[in-house]
């Protein structure tokens, strides 16, 4: 008898004790993300490590000459340790240190630029500061190759590369730039780097901006100098912001295919994301074991970044306090400081677009007189005389280009509402059970698809797709673009919540409201901007991605990237860099939208 | 709990079911004697979008005029090689490429044995064309890669032997498109190697010194002449581009090495630009050994076709004068039907068959190592 009871008791305890768990919203939404992100991202990655112990059919299996389909070391041998032809050096050595090189120095000058940046911006009065916030993000929007073919464009000339033509810098100006400015790992990394450098922009930017001034202030009471106060104080309060950011453009930059392409190959410097491309069609084993390791270096960091931020705990900075930001005075520094970086801005942010708009009207290329120049390819309707073939209407006028624009604006909208809204709640549930396993292993699961190289990641969610009849076409897309832009929501939101304070819910908790009203009323409207542009970075990242769908996309008409590539391989430049800028504007127009309906956009970040 | 199991049992299985392909290799081999109304007929009974892959932007405005014939709702999509063999692979139902127009014969022979696509041969064209461009896979067309150069200048590079694109003074002023990037190119590298063009690679080298060749440690002149081409060479990005840059002003003394149609683009400067092999045959003289390279471009029809006499009827019409129209309007695409005439001006095939290397899948595919060689030379 009392063996029951006791039985009962234990069981009822269980049983509450499961209760209990289950009634606190974010171990639900934890253990939910753990299912689903466990299907949509170790599925894929389990995929990938079998491709590389797999004979593939083709080149591969009678290179290997082993039987399609058998298990195999072959390509790990092959890849790492083949000296003939200097094999496994050139496939592999050689592009891994290129590829490390590159990431580092891309990251360091996203930190240095965009962090410095957003320094000016929140902590000083400097002058243009809605100028510099607002274009800073062009480079961004702008798929990372147009840049890379601007930098080409301006500063080559025919003592480097080529040797075949002139570009704005050397034809305008006599200035001939040497070649290791132009093209190789300086300009790789640069140009990435400036691509990148909004992540650092807006993320550190957002921790400045909420960042509560009176532990400064009490450094100034104690007469402590403007360097230490910076360094003492304000440093570690953004250091969780600068690990993420390096964390992001490493693995970003890492995975970078079409950059390395244009300013890489005419001084022949390859780096793995380019290996893993011309491989992947007859060595596919050798292709995903460059993804394992390009995998493995993101991990690596994200380890590294773990550690950062959980040794130094997490800094709350918005509290139910008030909080009032203290500008530093720029002084006489104000004026030149802020032209310098007006100038930078045009550059490299301003120019790509009027280049873009002037090489969409031009019809012989490098002929910029008035002569040469038509808006046919915008709004014309009759290019078969430009055009021996193919569309014979300006973009504008393209039924096959709003077609295109409709579906990534939607495939955009869907990954992002999806993206957002899950990266919310992982944020949410993460930041409750903090330093929980189940939190640490749904917090790394989720940032796990950003490591993935877009390449790669399309690659096996198209072998997956094969098996499952109704994943395809807009759900396909949608899916992968979720999946993989999750990460930027996360990320903005487990920021968001760790900077709240635990008391501004707890005052609602005890008045009883219930948990998705306190999301709703509380949670969401103090952290906006922050949660918003969860939403708007998978956005703008969707609009413009192109490895990442290029094998998924049910046809090459379907998206506007697509689109955009088409156009280029066929040599119409002017329809490319027409579309091009259509994307940009779209994108800004977007941000401009929401910054009219919500007050929050893509240059304020996940700043409040 | 036994009809929880046996519901998500069921559910797993409607998840993961492979759609049961219809037997197109059937249906082609039906199709292979079948008149033109009766294809028609049987095209027009199928459903759904017919969906094209192709490497070729020109599919586009054949699928637009065939599509337009016949009423049938198209969807062409100009991908590159490796994406078409990636899609071939995986992409089923409605999404999957009914016909695909693809290069690279070494990679089309692993795809055949592969299952992944079946061959063609429209009745209409059984007689017409070489067996050689019947089987094993349906020749289209051929393209050609010549060597183009700048003829602005006092130093206007008008080879008349290839050996001279080796020579110091060359270093930087050739331009190629990456061959780890297009297989056509690599696969033509592959190719100077062979016996047949080593040989007369060494008998060019001969004209040009004077003197025999020493191969130092090289298995043959073929390789020889690979190492230093690509010592000498600058990788441009794309055929389109090299096109471009070689034919600006500033651009004297270069010379490149790409697709013979790029000169109809209207960003090239075209009257900047010489053909070497048209010089020759104008001036009396040729190019030793070879004045460039050509490969074959194939129709095949995919193995998970939904629309697989639809395909077939566009194979067809694609080997027909109007359905090559797209291509044949300008110079540097040529039928594999003979008797179709070439534009104004250019050459016939079978001239070009004579000066140019075609590749041979059979030696490319077992010619990894010469990969690996050719590999290290675009390296270093």
């Amino acid at each position: 008898m009392d063996e029951a009871r006791t039985q009962r008791i234990a069981l009822n305890r269980i049983k509450g004790k499961t209760l209990a768990w289950f009634s606190k919203p974010a171990n639900v939404i934890l253990l939910v993300f753990l299912l689903l992100l466990a299907a949509l991202t170790l599925y894929p990655l389990l995929s990938l490590l079998t491709e590389t112990v797999t004979v593939h059919a083709g080149r591969e299996a009678r290179a290997a000459k082993q039987a399609v389909g058998d298990l195999t070391f072959y390509h790990f041998q092959r890849l790492f340790a083949t000296q003939e032809n200097e094999y496994s050096l050139i496939q592999f050595y050689e592009p891994f240190r290129n590829t490390l090189l590159v990431s580092l120095s891309a990251s360091m000058i996203a930190i240095l630029f965009g962090g410095t940046v957003a320094f000016l911006v929140m902590r000083t009065n400097l002058k243009y500061v809605k100028f510099v916030s607002a274009v800073f993000t062009f480079p961004y929007i702008m798929p990372s190759w147009t840049l890379a073919l601007f930098w080409e464009n301006f500063f080559k000339n025919v003592n480097i590369g080529l040797k075949t033509s002139n570009g704005i810098m050397a034809a305008v100006f006599g200035v001939y730039m040497p070649e290791w400015f132009v093209y190789g790992g300086f300009p790789i990394a640069l140009v990435l780097g400036l691509h990148y450098a909004p992540y650092a922009f807006i993320l550190i930017g957002t921790m400045l901006r909420n960042m509560d001034a009176s532990l400064e202030e009490a450094a100034m009471i104690l007469r402590t100098r403007r360097l230490r106060i910076i360094r003492c104080i304000t440093l570690p309060v953004v250091r969780p912001a600068i690990m993420s950011t390096f964390l992001l453009v490493f693995a970003s930059s890492m995975s970078a295919y079409s950059v390395p392409v244009f300013l890489g190959s005419p001084v022949r410097f390859y780096m793995l994301s380019t290996k893993m491309k011309s491989l992947i069609d007859s060595y596919p084993g050798q292709a995903y074991i460059i993804a394992s390791v390009m995998i493995l270096l993101g991990i690596v960091i994200l380890l590294l970044n773990q550690r950062v931020t959980s040794s130094r705990k997490h800094f709350t900075t918005v509290t139910g306090k008030s909080r009032q930001i203290s500008r530093i005075d720029l002084g006489r520094a104000n004026y030149p400081l802020a032209i310098l970086l007006v100038i930078v801005l045009l550059l490299v942010a301003v120019t790509p677009l009027l280049t873009f708009a002037m090489e969409s009207v031009i019809i012989k290329a490098g002929d910029y007189t008035p002569g040469n120049m038509t808006l046919d390819f915008w709004i014309g309707t009759n290019l078969t005389e430009r055009l021996d073939q193919g569309d014979s209407t300006g973009i504008l006028l393209n039924p096959k280009v709003w077609n295109a624009l409709g579906y990534s604006l939607g495939l955009a909208a869907l990954s992002a509402f999806v993206a957002g809204t899950c990266g919310i709640l992982v944020g949410y549930g993460v930041a409750k059970r903090r330093g929980s396993r189940l939190a640490n292993v749904v917090n790394a699961l989720s940032f796990f698809p950003y490591l993935m190289p877009s390449l790669a990641f399309g690659a096996i969610y198209l072998a997956m797709s094969s098996r499952i009849p109704w994943l395809r076409g807009f759900l396909l897309l949608a899916l992968v673009g979720s999946v993989k832009y999750m990460p930027f929501s996360s990320r903005s939101g487990l920021n968001a919540m760790l900077q709240l304070s635990g008391e501004i819910e707890e005052a609602a908790v005890i008045t009883g409201v219930p948990w998705w009203k306190r999301m709703l009323r509380v949670v969401f409207p103090i952290q906006k901007s922050s949660f918003l542009s969860g939403y708007l970075m998978p956005m703008v990242s969707c609009m413009r991605e192109l490895s990442l769908f290029v094998l998924l996309v049910p046809t090459s008409n379907t998206i506007l990237t697509t689109m955009l590539m088409q156009y280029s391989e066929k040599g119409w430049a002017q329809f490319g860099n027409a579309i091009n800028l259509l994307i940009i504007i779209v994108v800004l127009l977007v941000n401009f939208i929401v910054n009219k309906l919500t007050g929050a956009s893509i240059d304020k970040g996940v700043g409040g | 709990m036994k009809k929880i199991l046996s519901l998500v049992l069921s559910l797993t299985m409607l998840l993961c079911a492979v759609p049961a392909f219809a037997d197109v290799a059937a249906d082609v081999e039906a199709g292979q004697s079948m008149t033109h109304d009766a294809l028609v007929e049987k095209a027009l009974a199928e459903s759904g979008p017919f969906v094209v892959y192709g490497n070729t932007s020109r599919i586009e405005t054949a699928a637009e005029a065939f599509g337009e014939l016949y009423g049938i709702p198209y969807e062409p999509n100009n991908l590159k090689d490796q994406e078409i063999y990636e899609k071939l692979r995986y992409v089923n139902g409605n999404d999957a490429a009914d016909m695909v127009m693809i290069q690279d014969g070494a990679q089309l022979t692993d795809a055949i044995d592969e299952g992944l696509v079946v061959n063609f041969v429209p009745a209409s064209v059984q007689d017409a064309l070489s067996e050689s461009d019947q089987q094993p896979a349906l020749v289209h067309q051929y393209i050609n890669k010549l060597f183009i150069y700048n003829n602005l200048g006092d130093d206007v590079p008008a080879i008349r032997n290839v050996w001279e694109l080796t020579a110091p003074e060359m270093k930087g002023n050739v331009i190629f498109k990456n061959p780890e990037n297009e297989k056509v190119n690599m696969n033509f590298l592959v190719m100077c190697t062979k016996d047949e063009w080593a040989d007369r690679l060494a008998e060019a080298y001969l004209d040009w010194k004077g003197e025999e060749i020493d191969l130092g440690g090289y298995a043959n002149a073929g390789y020889k002449w690979v190492a230093e081409f690509l010592d000498n060479v600058t990788f441009g990005k794309s055929d389109t581009s090299i096109a471009e840059e070689v034919s600006q002003e500033t651009a004297a003394g270069k010379i490149g090495l790409f697709v013979l149609s790029k000169l109809r683009s209207s960003s090239v400067l075209t009257d900047n630009l010489t053909v070497a092999e048209y010089d020759a045959v104008a001036n009396g003289y040729a190019v030793e050994p070879f004045a460039g390279f050509m490969y074959p471009m194939y129709t095949m029809v995919n193995t998970r076709a939904t629309r697989p006499y639809t395909a077939m009827l566009f194979i067809e019409y694609l080997m027909s004068q109007e359905g090559f129209q797209p291509w044949g309007k300008n110079i540097g695409a040529y039928s594999s039907n003979p008797s179709f005439a070439v534009n104004e001006g250019d050459l016939t095939i079978d001239v070009w068959k004579d000066v140019l290397v075609v590749e041979d899948a059979d030696y490319i595919l077992e010619s990894f190592d010469v990969e690996d060689f050719i590999l290290q030379h675009c390296q270093n």
